[in-house]
């Protein structure tokens, strides 16, 4: 792989922002996507940017993530296009959660250039609105050694932190070697490099390096989580005890960027029974949790949106009872992506598993009736 | 003068017995009230008296506002047998005003409710948490005391006495939670039940003194909190200062009992921005929040819902950016309906202000 | 202040009485500033309270609801409902310290083309004076 290095002093993050403000001022691109911290100072929102000055109010790698990239896209863009091109900087989660959208036709890229950053991982949002002095710290504290204890549990196993389906990818680990690496992944990125007559055919294996290094660290970390998890809520009893502080708020499905019914099917007339069908159930039973379907909404939306789950972690961070949503959720998203050998968000040329098919496939689903009982056929 | 049911236990003992006998001797055919199942606490709808020994009716705990899921199973026909409900006052008043806007039907339904000492916010309910506060918390009922943990809302809660109920049991205001259980008969059907228990039924009279002082306490915190906040100072910059960290979950929205709307407008396609939007206000400002309308859907919920906030607080609970959004409810809705002169869910029999009109009125608002 | 500060101004207007006023104030030729824009509506009462916000923060610096006079309406009640949506959009405006002098709602009635020039003259003036809505400018809305 071959990508431009940028020689910095000090701050990534300034030395993006000069460029960013570039591009507007030489009217490459006519607007930019980029968080910015609010004006109470005590979060972080994403901002539409015209006006190149307010471009030094903007962070190219925030400490929380309070509202999902793949949302914000989807609000842009889902109802079509503006007319200007325009520079979108997410993490690499929210970048994969965009290119899903796209393929589900609620977010249009065709104006859009796609700018991912290395990311360390998030700080929960209700850690960082305790203290949020504390929480820029310890983000600092976690981009310097990658391997923080205070990001959200989804981001300590992840290795889909760098390099993505985006136009742009800036690689920043290692950039306190003085070098920033910008790697060009489509033609949009190489455009975007050749306007500013920016040389990407230099050896990043420096950076590289580093990347392989922690990937496979987070490898194996990934599957420590995984084993232990297995463990925890395996089996129906389990899965109960798990979700059994629930409160059916629907939180998770309204932060969630995939999640894009209007109408959750769990939020519509098709739960809304009439009540001989409670009390009947609580006559069989004993009693019966009001509102009950806590389990049925979990796994069903699990079952709706786990195909294009990106481990982003926003539904644990959005639960009001702390229940290890996001845990759950990749858990299940690994075994179901890898039956079909699907990694969301890499390429909006990948179909979602689920529109598309293959005639002679998935054998080992069909008839388990007759091998599994030795059934003699007549 | 009223009659009232003496049961010769505590409270929380009492009121339990008298569940159980009123689902063995088939009053009912159901009865909803927290449960605590190995240290978790949900509303459940049980049908099993043997069940009644794991409740905990009168925990300090609201997971969402009950009236939102009674609603839910009343929204086509009422309930097709007769169940008793164990919810707090708020709850009760958050169901009246869906009665009053067709989204569900008091029928059937045995309402008990009590003097609420309030509710401790939902992170308090996790790991079972709530059962290290819990004997805390009665004392203080005894002591008639305001717990600094509770929810905001609760703090300042002045409707805090049930209306509408079939039965009230003498909770908050009762130095004697512990020696006696003493339910209030508001209802001839309430009486029928009452006897069909063991339980001492008398006439009396209802020493209201520290109901009073408990009164006086809550609006001074009431006072306290608005003076504090200063919401009416906040201005359009105060606004956007507090909703800055907002993220457009609607949350709030869905966790509202009066919130029915099965599309909230804020939802919908007609909010949306289309691009020319975009351009426009990028034009305008040089910059523009997405996803846009982050103050806007809070007003808009204000001006919706306010006139029949019950003040609960499920909103700041379910909140994931920790918004002091019930202050801001409270005390948006509180202008709202004294400016009509409305306790919403007091009297089922007056229309919601918004829905009607007297003939000469407001002459003051026409410029 | 800013200097030539032009206000722009939403009237959400009744089609049957002050829609007419409008016609007719301008039939008659008389003067008036341009600064309102008109939104005609079957009747007051349609004025859902949201489109009232939503005019003042997308940077309307006033909103003027006008229909006819209570009693007179076409569909007979629609104006009294909007007599008690105003005075609950004002109420909230003023409990969260949003200028509610920026909303007005005022009866006009269809031959009453003089009434409409005067009442929105005045606002225009008193919009003018007040200085533009801080709505317009802001980012984190």
């Amino acid at each position: 792989m071959r990508g431009a290095i940028f020689k910095i002093e000090k701050d990534f993050d300034k030395e993006i922002r000069n460029f960013l403000k570039k591009t507007i001022v030489k009217k490459f691109f006519g607007a930019i996507l980029i968080p910015c911290k609010v004006p109470a100072n005590d979060s972080y929102a994403y901002l539409l940017i015209r006006d190149e000055a307010l471009i030094e109010k903007a962070s190219i790698l925030p400490p929380v993530m309070p509202i999902q990239g793949g949302r914000v896209l989807k609000s842009f863009t889902r109802l079509g296009k503006i007319d200007a091109k325009v520079a979108v900087i997410m993490r690499p989660c929210e970048i994969r959660a965009s290119i899903e959208l796209s393929k589900l036709e609620q977010v249009d890229l065709t104006n859009v250039t796609l700018i991912s950053v290395d990311c360390p991982g998030v700080i929960p949002l209700s850690d960082y609105l305790e203290d949020p002095v504390k929480g820029t710290d310890t983000f600092k504290e976690a981009f310097k050694t990658w391997e923080s204890d205070s990001v959200r549990e989804l981001c300590k196993v992840c290795y889909n932190f760098t390099l993505t389906g985006s136009d742009l990818h800036i690689g920043i680990l290692g950039s306190e070697q003085g070098n920033l690496f910008l790697i060009p992944v489509s033609e949009k990125g190489r455009n975007l490099l050749d306007f500013f007559n920016i040389n990407y055919e230099n050896d990043i294996s420096s950076w590289e390096n580093i990347v392989k290094k922690k990937e496979d660290e987070r490898k194996i970390k990934r599957k420590e989580f995984r084993e232990n998890l297995r463990q925890e809520i395996e089996g129906i009893d389990n899965l109960l005890k798990t979700f059994s502080d629930c409160l059916n708020c629907h939180n998770c499905m309204r932060v969630c960027p995939i999640c894009y019914c209007r109408q959750c099917f769990f939020d519509s007339d098709a739960l809304n029974l009439p009540s001989t069908n409670y009390i009947k159930r609580a006559e069989n039973r004993g009693s019966i949790k009001f509102p009950p379907e806590t389990l049925l909404f979990h796994l069903g939306r699990m079952s709706h949106m786990i195909t294009s789950c990106v481990s982003c972690g926003s539904c644990e961070d959005a639960c009001p009872v702390s229940l290890p949503i996001s845990r759950v959720f990749s858990f299940v998203a690994e075994n179901v992506q890898n039956l079909f050998n699907y990694v969301p968000g890499m390429s909006v040329k990948d179909p979602v598993p689920t529109i598309t098919y293959e005639e002679e496939e998935l054998k080992e689903f069909e008839n388990p009736y007759i091998e599994t009982y030795n059934i003699q056929r007549m | 003068m009223s009659k009232t049911l003496y049961i010769d236990e505590n409270v929380n003992d009492g009121i339990k017995k008298f569940l159980r006998c009123i689902l063995e001797n088939g009053k009912v055919k159901g009865v909803l009230t927290l449960i605590n199942e190995g240290e978790k606490i949900a509303y459940s709808l049980i049908s099993n008296p043997e069940l009644i020994k794991y409740t905990v009716p009168l925990y300090p705990i609201m997971p969402l506002n009950a009236a939102r899921s009674l609603s839910h199973i009343t929204l086509s026909e009422p309930i097709s047998e007769p169940i008793a409900v164990v919810i707090k006052p708020c709850e009760i008043r958050a169901f009246i005003e869906l009665v009053k806007r067709s989204q569900g039907s008091v029928e059937n339904i045995f309402f008990i409710s009590f003097t609420c000492g309030g509710v401790y916010p939902i992170k308090m309910n996790v790991n079972g948490k709530i059962n290290e506060k819990i004997d805390n918390f009665w004392r203080l009922i005894e002591k008639n005391e305001i717990d600094a943990d509770l929810r905001a809302s609760c703090k300042v809660c002045k409707e805090f006495i049930p209306y509408n109920t079939d039965m009230t049991i003498f909770l908050a205001g009762n130095k004697e939670i512990n020696n006696q259980c003493r339910i209030f008969l508001n209802t001839d059907r309430a009486e029928d039940f009452a006897e069909s228990t063991d339980g001492n039924i008398v006439q009396d009279k209802i020493n209201t003194e520290l109901i009073d002082e408990l009164k006086v306490k809550r609006l001074e915190e009431r006072k306290k909190l608005f003076e504090d906040k200063k919401i009416e100072k906040l201005g359009l910059e105060g606004l956007i200062d507090i909703f800055g960290r907002c993220i457009s979950c609607h949350a709030c929205g869905n966790a509202c009992p009066i919130c029915y709307c099965s599309l909230c407008y804020f939802d919908s396609q007609e909010s949306e921005y289309k691009p020319v939007d975009y351009e426009s206000e990028l034009e305008k400002r040089g910059a523009i929040r997405v996803p846009p309308n982050t103050v806007t859907y809070q007003v808009g919920r204000l001006i919706h819902v306010g006139i029949s906030c019950v003040g609960c607080g499920c909103c700041e609970d379910v909140c994931p950016s920790e918004i002091q959004l019930s202050t801001i409810f409270i005390k948006g809705s509180e202008s709202i309906q004294e400016k009509f002169n409305y306790i919403p869910g007091k009297n089922p029999e007056e229309l919601i202000p918004i829905s009607t009109f007297d003939i000469k009125e407001f002459p003051e608002v026409e410029t | 202040m800013e200097e030539n500060f032009e206000p722009r101004l939403v009237g959400f207007m009744c089609r049957w009485c002050t829609y007419q006023a409008a016609d007719l104030a301008g039939t008659s030729r008389m003067k008036y500033p341009s600064n309102l824009i008109p939104i005609k509506v079957l009747c007051s009462s349609r004025v859902d309270p949201l489109w009232v916000l939503i005019a003042f923060m997308r940077g309307a610096d006033g909103v003027l609801v006008a229909g006819c006079h209570p009693g007179d309406c076409h569909y007979q009640e629609g104006n009294y409902h909007t007599r008690r949506r105003f005075v609950l959009v004002k109420n909230v405006f003023d409990s969260l310290g949003l200028e509610s002098e920026r909303l007005r709602l005022s009866w006009i009635s269809a031959s009453e083309g003089r009434k409409f020039v005067e009442v929105t003259s005045e606002f225009i003036k008193n919009i003018k004076e007040k200085g533009p809505n801080p709505a317009k400018k802001a980012i984190f809305l």
